[in-house]
Order: structure tokens, then sequence, then C-alpha cells
């Protein structure tokens, strides 16, 4: 019996060993290589002792502007997108969660059914279009694509969270003669903070790495960090790895950060947004 | 609030329905009609009926990068569940630690495609990689992806199934945490080993979750473009295109917008079967939800 314990305790030990390997490994290279003198990076065999070095830092920062202004845009868009899908999910959630009706169920289905269609599809037509309304090269674009991508998930979420806040309130609050808006500005949205978050964690990871609409949307005014990246791999005909490790730290550790910070809302959102809808 | 005057709520939904139909349905829709018709720059598109889905369906490259794409959504998708299940059995058996160890597996959640492929890259180098070095080490084969198009094809999807474990991984083991401990319980009383455990309470209670899982996660894996197009863009001599990166290079590289609109509506239909089933699933909890 004894022996058992034993072997399933190692069993154990060993598959989250290799569970560690597997999660950080890919992560830890990119992070640890930024440091490495160029010559460590390639090095055969594999070098894992070396003398920091903060050079690729340096270069990135002296040679590559662009990236630095990448990280800007990054930043701009994701706040935007972020504000944008929050605020119109939040309205709808709070609509499908105290009604019912036909209308309303079916106008749900809609908005999860749509939501499946392949981001690359409407990259065709919207080309046209957005030169067009002379709204092309503007952060405006990446903002309205990603927000809109994330408004079915973020009121699927906003709903089930709202859900779980007691109608007694919001009637409490409709005899002290407040209106709708009030209500959900004062009532709902301090109560379902945990939703809100829940769909931030989304769009924010989202926006911040995403790469297909900012190949296609943006120009020199524009281009995102994850974009300006795309660009180190392709554009040197020997890549510079150890600016590209730095390029790719600076991106990754803040949304890094910010997923293990906010991991309780981002398994919450996961579980109800794939459960409920 | 209830209402009897539904025409009050329209604000609140206005928004997200106008994002919705204004940068989605629409634009698609606008796809259907040019799959159906001839353009290119400054061309007026003209009616041709179903040409370009013949068209594309003849075409050689199509074909491979619908069978490569097919392959790594189903390698790919189902080694993510298995691994997921097994993620989800090892946290719920109890770990130390549980907290730490659950962040650390959802961490590549957070890694953008573009981060995920310089990684990557750089971990299979087929020259001073270190997994290469590691594995010619050991005598092991090493992955030649620059040039062997299975090759590239095995990293792709070791990649995808890296960049999307957490997801199902999360989806499974929130289902195995919602079943009552009761029923283990009463399956140890009745008599029950531990695989029996396994086979009669906890794989039936997490069909539902395995099915949402399966089809979600089949949506999003046939949409693959940035890591193949990051990759490989689609080389050598396109014997690695997936079909996300066929429809790029017609409407983008080659301003054949008749076919890749064409394209762009067979990912639609594909999508739209597979969403079929996760409707029909979810239908009953809408339906549960109505009052």
């Amino acid at each position: 019996m004894r022996t058992d314990r034993l072997l399933i305790g190692l069993g154990k030990g060993l598959a989250v060993a290799l569970l560690l390997v597997w999660s950080l490994v890919p992560i830890a290279f990119v992070v640890v290589s930024s440091f490495k003198p160029g010559r460590d990076i390639f090095a055969v065999p594999a070098r894992y002792r070396f003398t920091p070095t903060l050079d690729h830092y340096g270069a990135l920062w002296g040679r590559w502007w662009v990236f630095v202004e990448g990280l800007w845009n990054s930043t701009l868009v994701t706040a935007g997108a972020t504000a944008l899908a929050v605020a119109a999910s939040t309205c709808a959630g709070y609509v499908y969660s105290r009604n019912a009706g036909r209308m309303l169920g079916a106008s749900l289905l809609f908005l999860i059914v749509v939501r499946l269609i392949p981001p690359i599809v409407i990259t065709l037509p919207l080309f046209p279009i957005i030169n067009a309304l002379q709204v092309n090269d503007t952060h405006l674009v990446l903002v309205v694509l990603y927000a809109t991508f994330f408004v079915s998930l973020g009121t699927v979420l906003m709903r089930t969270f709202i859900d779980q806040i007691p109608r007694e309130l919001d009637e409490a609050a409709q005899i002290d003669g407040a209106g709708r808006l009030a209500i959900l500005r004062r009532v709902i949205v301090p109560l379902a903070a945990p939703g809100i978050l829940a769909v931030a964690v989304f769009v924010v990871v989202f926006a911040w790495n995403e790469f297909l609409f900012a190949f296609i949307f943006t120009g020199t005014r524009t281009k995102t960090a994850p974009l300006v990246i795309s660009e180190m791999i392709g554009s040197i005909d020997g890549v510079d790895w150890g600016i590209l490790f730095a390029a790719s730290t600076v991106q990754l550790a803040p949304v890094l950060i910010f997923v293990i910070v906010m991991n309780r809302y981002l398994v919450a959102g996961l579980t109800a947004g794939a459960t409920k809808g | 609030m209830r209402t009897r005057r539904p025409i009050e709520l329209l604000p609140l939904v206005a928004p997200v329905h106008i994002l919705i139909i204004g940068v989605i349905v629409l634009p698609a829709l606008h796809v259907a009609w040019l799959s159906l018709s001839q353009s290119s720059f400054g061309q007026a598109p003209s009616y041709v009926g179903l040409e370009n889905y013949l068209r594309v369906l003849a075409d050689p490259a199509f074909r491979r990068a619908l069978w490569n794409t097919v392959a790594i959504v189903v390698v790919a998708v189902h080694a993510e569940l298995l691994l997921g299940l097994m993620l989800a059995l090892l946290f719920a058996s109890g770990l130390p630690f549980r907290r730490l160890l659950l962040v650390c597996t959802l961490a590549p959640y957070a890694v953008s495609e573009v981060i995920a492929v310089v990684s990557w890259r750089y971990l299979f180098d087929p020259d001073a990689g270190p997994v290469t070095q590691l594995l010619a080490a050991l005598g092991l084969p090493v992955l030649d992806w620059s040039f062997e198009p299975l090759h590239a094809m095995i990293l792709v999807a070791l990649l995808t199934i890296w960049l999307h474990l957490p997801f199902t991984f999360i989806i499974l083991y929130a289902a195995r945490l919602s079943i009552p401990v009761d029923l283990y319980e009463a399956a140890r009383i009745d008599g029950a080993r531990p695989l029996q455990a396994f086979r009669r309470v906890t794989l039936p209670l997490l069909g539902p979750a395995i099915v949402v899982a399966l089809l979600f996660r089949y949506i999003f894996a046939f949409r693959i473009f940035s890591e193949v197009w990051l990759l490989t863009g689609g080389g050598p001599a396109r014997t690695t295109e997936v079909v996300a990166v066929y429809l790029y290079r017609e409407g983008f590289s080659f301003n054949a917008f008749g076919t890749a609109a064409a394209t762009a509506w067979i990912m639609v239909l594909a999508s739209l079967v597979l969403a079929a089933g996760y409707v029909a699933l979810l239908r009953r909890q809408v339906n549960a939800h109505a009052h």
C-alpha cells in the first residue's frame, strides 16, 4: 500500500515536471536569451552559463525606434478596444440578463454564431471600404475590429455575471426613482465588476497580441508591436536574434504579468464563456 | 427592470449589434456576392455563378492547403483534448501549489502567436536550436522544418497545441470540478475501482464539456494563419499553405478577389456547419435561461 502511494506520488511529480517544462521553457528561452551575449545565443553545444548583458535592449532602443512606436500603438489600440468592448457588452449583457423573449433569444444566438466567422473572411471587402472612408492607417480601424470580435463573448459573459446580481436590487433602485441607465451605472456595474474584468482580460490579451488584422490594415503610422516583431523575423537576411528576443520580451512581459495577476478572472471567463454561450 | 416596450431596450443592445452587423455580417455578405463574380483591382465585378468555387476546388494548391488545414486541426485539436483531459485529472487528483501550477499552465495563453513563432523557430532551429541539439544528442531524428513540408506541419501542430492547451484544459478542469464528490463516494462504496469510476462517472459527466471544447477548437483551429505565415510563409513551393494563407495569397498577392472570396465562403460554411452543432447544444441552455 505504501509503495503504491510512493509510485503515484512519483508519477504525479514527473507529470508536473513535464508540464512545467512544456509550458515555461519556450517562454524562458525568449526571456533568458534576450540577456545573452550575441555569440552565446547559437552556441553549440548550447550555453546555459553566460554573463548577462543589456546590449540587445540598447540596440533595440537605438536601432528599432519603430518598435517603441509599435508599443505605443499597441497600447492605444488595446485601451480603445477594451473600453469599447466592455462598454458595449455591459449594456447589452444587462438587457439580455433582465429581459426574455423570442426576439432577444434569437438575437443572442445570432451574436454567438456570427462571432464564429473567421476574421480573415472580412478583410477582403473591408480593405476598399476603409480606404473609401479615409480611415486607413488609423488606430480607429483596429479598435473597432478588435472590439467587434469580442462583443459577442463579452455580452454572454456579462449576462452570466449580471444574472447573479439579485433583481431585488434593481427593483429597489427603481422604486427610488432611478432610471435604467442610473441602475446600470450605480447598481449593476459595481456588482458586475468581476464580469467586466473577465471581459477586459480577453480583449486586452487579444488586442495586445493580434497579428492578422494588424498585418493587413496597418501602415507606417499604426504598426503594432507584434507586427514590428514579425518584420524583424522577416526583414533582415540574418535575423538579429538578440534584438528579436529583447523586443519579444518587452512585448510579452506586460501581458504575461497581466494574465498572472488576473488568472482568476480569466478562468471564470473561459468557463462561463464556453459553457453558457 | 422588465419592460413592456422592447423599443426602450434598443439603445442598450444597439452598439453590440451595430458592430457585429457592420463589421462582420455585411462584409461577409459582400464576400458572398464577390465569390459569385469575377473582379480585380479597378475592374467592375461581373456575375459568373459558381465558377470561382469550381476553380478553387480544382486548384491543386487549394487542395493541398485544405488537406494541410484538416490535418493540423485533427492532429492538434485531438492532442489538445487528450493532454487537456490528462491535465484536468491530474489537477483534480490534488496537487500541492495548485494555484501556482495552474498559473504556469495558463502562461502560454498570454503569448502572442508572433512571440511563440520566435521562440519555437529558435528552439527548433535546424542548425543550432537547443531542442535540435538535445534531440541530436539523444540520437533522435530532428525536425528539418525549413525544407521538409511534413516536418514544418509537425512544428505548426506543436505550436498550435502549445498556444491553445490552456483553453482546452480550463474548460475540462472546470467541468471536472463541477462533478459532485458524492458520486465518487457512491462509486467507491459500490466497489468501483478508480478506472471504473473514471469510465462510469467522470467521462459521461465530462461529455458536454468535451464536445464544447472540441467544437470551439475545430472552429478556431480551422482559421489558422499567423503560425504558418510566420513560420514558413506557406513554402517551400506552397507545400505548407493552409486555407487562410491560400485565401490571403489569392486576395492580396494575386488580386484574384473572386477565388479569394470563394475560399472565404468555404471557410464560413465550414465554420457554420461546426457552429450548428454548438448552437444545438446551447439552445437548451438559452431556453432554460428564459425564465
